[in-house]
């Protein structure tokens, strides 16, 4: 049994020729068992990364192993659920479910799909072109979790819910995953909504990884300095510095110790992400799980 | 390690993968299952009702106008309503068949692979337990297999008719055995047709990938590949030297031997088409197996 649920080298893919990549250059490993959320503006390559890792796509450049296969090896093992929860509008819940225990015949549980169908008092016999967005999410996770997969993939699965339906199906899922110990990547715009629940990080930014490592780790690395304009930052890496009149801002890696006058506090992850998101040409951060763990 | 032993799965396997396949597309594509059944039983009755009492109102007609005896009577040429009726109801029987391979290959383009692939339901399926390609097999061959025998049922019957009312349907049908429609219903083409439309839709479906550009580039092509075999259908089989190639030309002996050589032409369509759509799929999915 892999230790690694995702490993990705020097990943690309591009759409025609005269476009520029979605994907480029991409390496990154992701060891099994985590919650790891994809963060990254639009067009950063997030959908296409997760397309890539449930075998939808060929890679144009480099490769990408999931659960140590090939992806298209490891179709069984994996589940997706693509951005736009497509599911057949004429079926109902029932249907639906149904489609999943025929087309999963080896590794289908009924009842787990069932239950998450349940807790959101769906109707079962309701067609699926009756229902709301945040139903056909839960339709949508409740086939993709009855699958009992290895490594889920969540391309923005929250996001045309409302907070309440947002934070129930958080709930459902979380709670199905930390009992089995699946491996979660998830995508999302909204960095505030996955600070609680996720313990990886994978940043993309023009279809390249900007930071990626334990969630952790990667805020230890980086401090928030505030000082006075005109402090040296000296030998650490600066991501970003601002200045606002006589106030200096900047959020660095340090190297060493911080210079005197100068506060170094510990930064939130929406303060990491957007400070890299500010400044593409701030260098990329890979952080090993296995180094790290040291 | 193998896929089977790993994660301890809880379900018990109850279907071989194929049947479950099978289930999916019937569950899918139910509507369209129930059209298609109902298409074949409206063909079916239409037959057995002209193969029965149409029939014999129509020659009970056609005698009590005093015609059917030697002498000639120029009132005979024209149908009486009974005869009309008879006439109108094969027609549609038979028409149902010339249009099968149009509503097959706009079907296949548009709801079976080309609203699929726009909705997503496509990465659906691929992402449970199925790769692209048997999901594209389960797309060709289930709707394949309900084909076959209902096309198969209507040429029979179709024959039948042709076998029992060949005088009634010349007499008074001006129908002949090289009409176009007449040709096909009574062959493997009235098979082999709606099988390349298929083929066809399928392979439109996968390139443009939305539903409803998708239906009309299928409708499109299989209308043109209809147009082009009814045209060249009479040099398909040589005739005897010196005589124009015309259809009516053939001596009706012609009839399987014409039959055989465009069924391989449309054949060798439908195969090119689903290698092409095979090759497609790969291409675009990488998927192996």
């Amino acid at each position: 049994m892999t230790d690694t649920a995702i490993e990705a080298a020097a990943l690309g893919r591009r759409f025609g020729r005269r476009r520029r990549p979605a994907l480029d250059g991409c390496s990154f490993r992701l060891p099994a068992g985590r919650v790891c959320a994809v963060v990254g503006p639009n067009g950063a390559g997030k959908s296409t990364l997760l397309a890539l890792a449930a075998g939808l796509l060929r890679p144009t450049d480099g490769s990408i192993t999931v659960l140590g296969q090939a992806p298209a090896a490891s179709r069984e093992r994996l589940a997706y659920v693509a951005q736009n929860k497509p599911l057949h509008p004429q079926l109902t819940v029932t249907g639906t479910l149904r489609l999943g225990r025929d087309l999963n015949p080896r590794r289908w549980d009924a009842g787990a799909a069932e239950r998450i169908v349940a807790e959101g008092d769906l109707d079962p016999g309701a067609r699926i072109r009756s229902l709301s967005g945040g139903q056909r999410t839960r339709v949508a996770l409740a086939l993709a979790l009855g699958k009992r997969p290895e490594l889920l993939l969540l391309d923005e699965p929250m996001a045309d819910l409302d907070p309440l339906a947002r934070h129930q199906l958080m709930a459902t899922l979380m709670a199905d995953a930390a009992d089995r110990g699946t491996t979660v990547v998830m995508s999302s715009h909204v960095v505030a909504e996955l600070e609680g629940s996720c313990d990886h990080l994978l940043l993309l930014g023009g279809g390249r990884v900007r930071l990626a490592g334990p969630l952790d780790d990667l805020l230890a690395a980086h401090t928030l300095v505030t000082g006075r304009a005109g402090d040296p930052l000296g030998p650490h890496t600066v991501v970003e510095s601002r200045t606002t009149g006589r106030q200096l801002t900047a959020l660095v890696r340090p190297t060493g110790p911080l210079g005197d006058g100068v506060q170094g506090d510990r930064p939130s992850l929406e303060e990491v992400v957007l400070a890299h998101l500010r400044s593409p040409d701030a260098p990329p951060l890979l952080l090993d799980a296995r180094e790290a763990a040291v | 390690m193998s896929a089977a032993t790993v994660g301890a799965p809880t379900a018990v396997r109850r279907f071989p993968e194929p049947r479950g396949l099978f289930l999916a597309m019937l569950r899918v594509h139910r509507s369209a299952l129930l059209f298609w059944a109902a298409l074949v039983a409206v063909a079916v009755g239409a037959l057995l009702w002209a193969l029965g009492p149409g029939a014999d109102s129509a020659w009970a007609e056609y005698r009590a106008s005093g015609c059917g005896g030697d002498s000639p009577n120029l009132g005979c040429d024209l149908p009486g309503p009974a005869h009309g009726r008879y006439d109108t109801v094969v027609a549609c029987a038979s028409g149902l068949l010339a249009v099968l391979p149009v509503l097959t290959g706009a079907w296949a383009g548009g709801a079976l692979i080309g609203r699929e692939l726009e909705s997503g339901t496509a990465r659906l399926a691929w992402t449970q337990s199925v790769t692209p390609a048997r999901w594209l097999a389960a797309k060709l061959a289930v709707p394949a297999l309900l084909l076959v025998p209902g096309t198969l049922v209507i040429t029979l019957l179709h024959r039948a008719l042709w076998a029992s009312d060949s005088h009634l349907q010349r007499v008074l049908g001006w129908r002949e055995w090289h009409d176009d429609s007449v040709f096909e219903a009574n062959g493997i083409l009235a098979t082999a047709h709606p099988l390349a439309a298929l083929a066809l839709g399928v392979l439109a479906g996968l390139v443009v990938r939305r539903a409803l550009p998708a239906l009309a580039v299928a409708a499109l092509a299989v209308m043109a590949l209809v147009y082009v075999l009814d045209d060249v259908r009479p040099h398909l089989w040589p005739m005897p030297p010196g005589t124009p190639v015309l259809m009516h030309r053939h001596p009706s002996s012609h009839f399987w031997p014409l039959q055989l050589v465009e069924t391989g032409i449309v054949l060798a369509v439908a195969a090119l088409a689903t290698a092409a759509s095979f090759a497609l799929l790969r291409r675009r999915t990488g998927a192996a197996v």
